[in-house]
């Protein structure tokens, strides 16, 4: 519990509050845990999630090697019981945990990490290949695994904790049909049944954009408090309904146990309901714009954002917390480092990150010679009160600087072609990570090869080498001191307006136990039981 | 034998229109904004994917060649992958399309039930408080928009009275009827307002025209003169009212199923369209224009059958 | 807006002084006083809104309903009375804006397929049928998608959609039209075509069309809400009545205020309208 540095507003805290009796309670067994999603998965396997309502699932049905510990800050085993790094870091050998099984009951063997790892770095099959590059081989005799480098990777570990590596059957690929490993993958999603993963659930209902149902998997090797196998549910039953407010109606009306994604504007409401528990769980998800900091706009104009103390002056004219007072109703914080979520490993604090100081954005401006009328563009998304809300107080409290926000609508499509060809200003985005380890989106947000620094165009010679020196290096310290570089650096150049860290806001039913989002958004429902 | 050379000649007007209907809904799929690819691959992939990926789907080759592949692959029943949903389009329309027609037709039952009775109450009191309380509600059901009309009954009835489920659509078929009356009632507001306008008229028309005047004045029973002629005029107005609304019915659930969280056709088009899913959207307003095309069918063929006076020219 | 409801009211009204009557209907009367009203309001929302309708206060959020506040306030603290007012100038500019580009463009088309007929009428009646094939709003959201969100991309969609009903009308009215003596009249003293469309046709085939216009301008209220309410019509921060109801929908038990004064100015507002319509149906309905 990162208590500490959560302390954003009352819901909060009397939500952790909440959480901490929680577990107090004897464990119960048995029961169907009724969950309000709001979206559906479409395929829940390990290579091939690239949809956080897929990846978010993967772990229910299948176990990594490793996985992160309690306080999220070290990695413990899972399906291997222990791992050794060799000295110069191109070796990795883990021992598989006797007594791991595959939901039929079958042993998870040495063959099936060999194939899962091939899968998971097969760069013709998933879009996640790129993580694990430096693997340049995995053997396995008999419980000993060895995992072989081309070059040391200090976020090696870390992908071995993460959903890409997650175990599945090479026996019940084999017998799938199917001509290639993608339909093999479909054909097994749709049919569901125990014997594809090892995790505490296995699928055994699916439909379409509607419905899915997960049950226990009674060869589940972790304990649950009561010395027996768990989960301590019998099910998870998840209903798709993707609008907040009926989302909401549904648990309120007692129809579901959980509902996931509460908007922040009814947070407050449901945490004064004593039948719900209105739980805030500590995310990695920011919410930033990427400014465009090209000379020229792609109509040929000059680009006054291209002038880094214009990009400054905007950061330290937006009011952090009032945008996050009219948003998240004040369910969050603003970003404490640039290229990261406090949440996640290596994060500088370098609060305030551009805290509101208007006279020195008006003195920044008039160094830049910012003409008074600039236009400036901001592009949201169309239907998104949100975006409405940031726009129209973006919109009051840069006026001072004597620019004139405009705004452009688009869907989310044409948003992410824009961020692809420059044709923006500024735009609203939001990132979650997918992996525990900053290198992801430290390169995505800043390393130019990756995309563009997120479209912005930024290419920063300095901030690329050290991200390259990073990508490498095996002395955590070192390491950590690259990435405080690469954030210092990052600050400074403002490519992006910092806006706020969010958390995941998820109401459950009082009767409910042991629910957990992680940080990455993954959700846990290997320890939730009903109370009766 | 009249009625089959009708029928034939009613089904081959129907051919240059779909291939309009095809071309409509090709160019306007080609013209949304945004890559398929960039949507098939998502904001994290490389440039260099989204090449292959465009490569893959064909999106290089000229429209012409696009457009034939397009409709030779329909009419042999291939609509596509759905990027959304990865699988057929076909088969993900196949599975959700049941919930929608359910849903219309549990409607239009409704409008029925609702609009017959207060019809003929109306009709009958003309011009007195009846008639004038009953045009009146009606007229307000007609200015209130369907995402209103559900918005109300899904918080007060389903939300706070507790009298219906909140969402979702049942297993059985009593459980279905009880988990969709609350989104059928909301269809079926608009469309029992329109009908319950034209039935009126049309009992009035009745009841006013020379023969029944006339049967009346002989003293023929009220009942037997309403039950013989208002009662088929009532049913081919309303059969024909009905088939030309069913644009608007499915206008209506489109809306409603998103309110009400039914996991129908409709929502799935706004769904494919917020996600910029071509296949899907093509698919999908594809089978909306089949739908629309087959009741238009069905009703010209009924009423042509009723009554051989009324067709086209 | 396809609608059917015009052919109903089929009562015969034989008495010599309709605009009497017309004007002596209370619902006539009551639909005329509404868009008046309205209409006021849309043209100076600034001289009748107590509050600057963008003002974001953000210690004042939701509010329950006050003399300061008469509506209360929305979830940015602003006041939502003014934001109701506001919208109707754009609600009421989508009454007219959705629907006269359709009705000329219809009007036109209709009247010119209807008096030469032939090959372009065979024409007109395969897209009619393809376009009404499409559910309205199947079609109009399929093309608010290619163009983008936004009202004048609303507005864009639904004059391409709409234009084939006024169309439709028209050249049922025109041809009707034609087999009148005056028409056949013009044509032996040869007056040229357009005189005869234009001067001839086209001024007694309007009635019905004013009269589906009404009932076609509370529809676009309608639809227009309904497209703002779905996120593809007029865009927040703007205020319409669909977005207003959209962004009080989560709070709709516990601060009812936010949608249900937008609720009421659609209701009304829609009411005038076909008000209006029924009572131009009776005024305006042609001899014989």
């Amino acid at each position: 519990m990162k208590a500490a540095a959560l302390a954003v507003g009352f819901a909060l805290s009397t939500a952790l509050g909440s959480l901490t009796i929680q577990t107090a309670d004897a464990v119960e067994r048995g029961g169907t845990l009724n969950f309000a999603r709001y979206d559906g998965s479409k395929l829940v396997d390990p290579i091939y999630a690239d949809r956080n309502p897929d990846i978010w699932m993967v772990g229910s049905l299948f176990s990594t090697l490793l996985e992160p510990s309690a306080d999220g800050k070290d990695l413990v085993g899972s399906l291997a019981e222990s791992y050794e790094v060799s000295a110069d870091g191109k070796t990795v050998s883990l021992k598989l945990r006797n007594g791991a099984n595959f939901s039929d009951g079958s042993p998870v063997t040495g063959e099936d990490v060999v194939f899962s790892l091939g899968r998971a770095r097969n760069p013709d099959l998933g879009p996640w290949a790129g993580l694990l590059s430096a693997v340049s081989s995995v053997d396995a005799s008999g419980a000993d695994i060895t995992i072989s480098l081309s070059s040391p990777d200090p976020a090696l570990l870390s992908m071995l904790a993460t959903f890409n590596t997650a175990i599945v059957s090479k026996k019940a690929f084999d017998a799938a049909p199917g001509a290639n490993d993608q339909e093999k993958s479909a054909a097994l999603f749709a049919k569901g049944g125990p014997g594809l993963g090892s995790g505490p659930f296995y699928l055994s209902g699916f439909e379409q954009g509607t419905s899915m149902t997960f049950s226990a998997n009674p060869h589940y090797w972790k304990e649950g408090e009561d010395g027996k196998p768990l989960p301590y549910l019998e099910g998870v039953h998840f209903q798709i309904i993707p609008d907040d407010a009926t989302r909401v109606l549904k648990l309120t009306a007692g129809e579901v146990d959980v509902a996931e994604f509460i908007p922040f504007s009814r947070v407050a409401e449901l945490d004064a309901d004593p039948a719900i528990d209105m739980n805030l769980y500590p995310s990695t998800r920011i919410i930033y714009s990427p400014i465009n900091t090209r000379d020229t706009r792609t109509d040929g104009s000059a680009n006054p954002l291209a002038d880094k103390r214009v990009r400054q002056a905007i950061n330290y004219a937006t009011n952090k917390e009032a945008l996050i007072g009219l948003v998240l109703q004040g369910a969050g914080k603003p970003m404490s480092s640039p290229v990261m979520s406090s949440a996640t490993r290596l994060a500088t604090d370098m609060s305030p990150l551009y805290g509101y100081n208007l006279d020195k954005a008006k003195a920044l401006v008039a160094e830049a010679g910012l003409k008074p009328g600039t236009e400036i563009t901001l592009t949201t998304l169309a239907g998104s009160a949100d975006d409405g809300t940031i726009f129209a107080a973006l919109q009051q409290m840069w006026a001072p600087l004597g620019i004139t926000l405009v705004a452009e609508q688009v869907d989310g499509a044409t948003r992410g072609s824009k961020n692809r060809s420059g044709e923006f200003d500024i735009h609203t985005y939001g990132w979650v990570d997918d992996v525990n380890d900053p290198s992801q989106v430290t390169g995505w947000l800043g390393y130019y090869p990756t995309r563009k620094a997120v479209g912005t165009g930024w290419n920063n010679a300095e901030f690329n080498a050290l991200y390259e020196a990073s990508s490498s290096e095996m002395d955590p310290e070192k390491r950590a001191d690259q990435y405080h570089q690469m954030q210092e650096i990052y600050a400074e150049a403002a490519p992006l307006l910092f806006m706020y860290e969010t958390p995941f806001a998820v109401a459950v039913s009082g009767k409910v136990d042991g629910y957990l989002q992680t940080p990455l958004g993954n959700n846990v429902f290997e320890r939730v039981f009903l109370e009766r | 034998m009249a009625g089959v050379q009708y029928t034939l000649n009613r089904l081959v007007l129907m051919i240059p229109t779909f291939l309009l209907v095809m071309i409509i809904i090709f160019l306007l799929v080609r013209m949304l904004p945004g890559d398929p690819a960039v949507a098939i691959a998502g904001d994290k992939a490389s440039d260099a994917d989204i090449a292959a990926i465009r490569d893959k789907l064909g999106l290089n080759a000229p429209l012409w060649t696009q457009f034939w592949l397009f409709l030779t692959n329909t009419l042999q029943g291939d609509l596509g992958r759905s990027i959304l949903m990865r699988a057929p389009v076909l088969d993900v329309i196949i599975a959700r399309l049941p919930t929608t027609i359910f849903l219309a037709v549990y409607a239009i039952s409704l409008s029925i039930l609702i609009a017959g009775p207060l019809a003929f109450i109306a009709a009958i009191n003309r011009g007195r408080w009846q008639d004038n309380v009953i045009r009146a509600v009606f007229q307000v059901g007609l200015s209130m928009p369907v995402f209103y009309i559900g918005l109300l009954l899904l918080t007060f009835l389903a939300a706070q009275l507790r009298l219906f489920p909140v969402g979702g659509f049942g297993e059985t078929f009593l459980d279905r009827l009880y988990h969709l009356f609350l989104p059928s009632v909301t269809v079926a507001l608009y469309t029992s307002a329109i009908l319950m306008r034209n039935l009126r008229a049309a009992i009035i028309e009745v009841l006013d025209a020379e023969y029944v005047q006339f049967a009346r004045a002989k003293g023929l029973p009220p009942r037997l003169i309403l039950g013989r002629h208002v009662l088929k005029n009532a049913l081919i107005s309303t059969i024909t009212l009905l088939g030309l609304s069913i644009g608007q019915l499915m206008s209506g659930t489109l809306v409603t199923e998103t309110v009400f969280a039914v996991p129908g056709v409709g929502r799935l088009m706004l769904e494919a369209i917020f996600a910029r899913d071509y296949p899907l959207i093509q698919g999908l307003t594809l089978t909306f224009a089949v739908l629309v095309s087959l009741v238009f069918l069905m009703t010209d063929l009924f009423q042509n059958w009723l009554d051989p006076r009324m067709r086209l020219s | 807006m396809t609608d059917l409801s015009l052919s109903s009211e089929i009562k015969p009204s034989r008495r010599p002084s309709r605009m009497q009557i017309a004007l002596r209907k209370p619902g006539f009367m009551a639909g005329a006083a509404i868009i008046g009203a309205s209409t006021v309001l849309a043209l100076f929302p600034n001289v009748f809104a107590p509050h600057d309708p963008n003002f974001i206060d953000y210690l004042a959020v939701r509010q329950p309903p006050s003399w300061q506040h008469p509506f209360g306030t929305d979830l940015l603290g602003r006041d939502s009375l003014s934001r109701v007012i506001w919208a109707y100038s754009i609600n009421m500019q989508m009454a007219v804006l959705a629907t006269v580009f359709a009705l000329t463009i219809g009007v036109i088309i209709g009247a010119l397929v209807g008096y030469y007929r032939g090959i372009a009428d065979m024409i007109f009646g395969r897209v009619v049928d393809a376009i009404i094939t499409f559910p309205f709003l199947v079609l109009v959201i399929a093309v608010v998608a290619v163009l983008g969100p936004g009202l004048i991309n609303m507005y864009i969609a639904i004059t391409l959609v709409g234009w084939v009903y006024y169309a439709r009308l028209m050249r049922a009215e025109v041809i009707s039209q034609m087999t009148n003596d005056y028409a056949s009249a013009g044509i032996v003293m040869g007056y040229s075509d357009l005189r005869i469309i234009f001067r001839h046709l086209l001024p007694n085939a309007l009635t019905p069309i004013i009269v589906y216009w009404m009932t076609d301008m509370a529809l676009a209220i309608l639809l227009g809400s309904s497209l703002g309410y779905l996120g593809l019509g007029a865009q927040p921060p703007q205020a319409e009545w669909g977005v207003l109801i959209a962004e009080g929908r989560n709070f709709i038990t516990t601060a009812w205020w936010l949608s249900l004064m937008p609720g009421i100015a659609i209701v009304l507002t829609g009411l005038g309208f076909s008000l209006i319509g029924d009572g131009l149906a009776d005024l305006l309905r042609p001899r014989g």
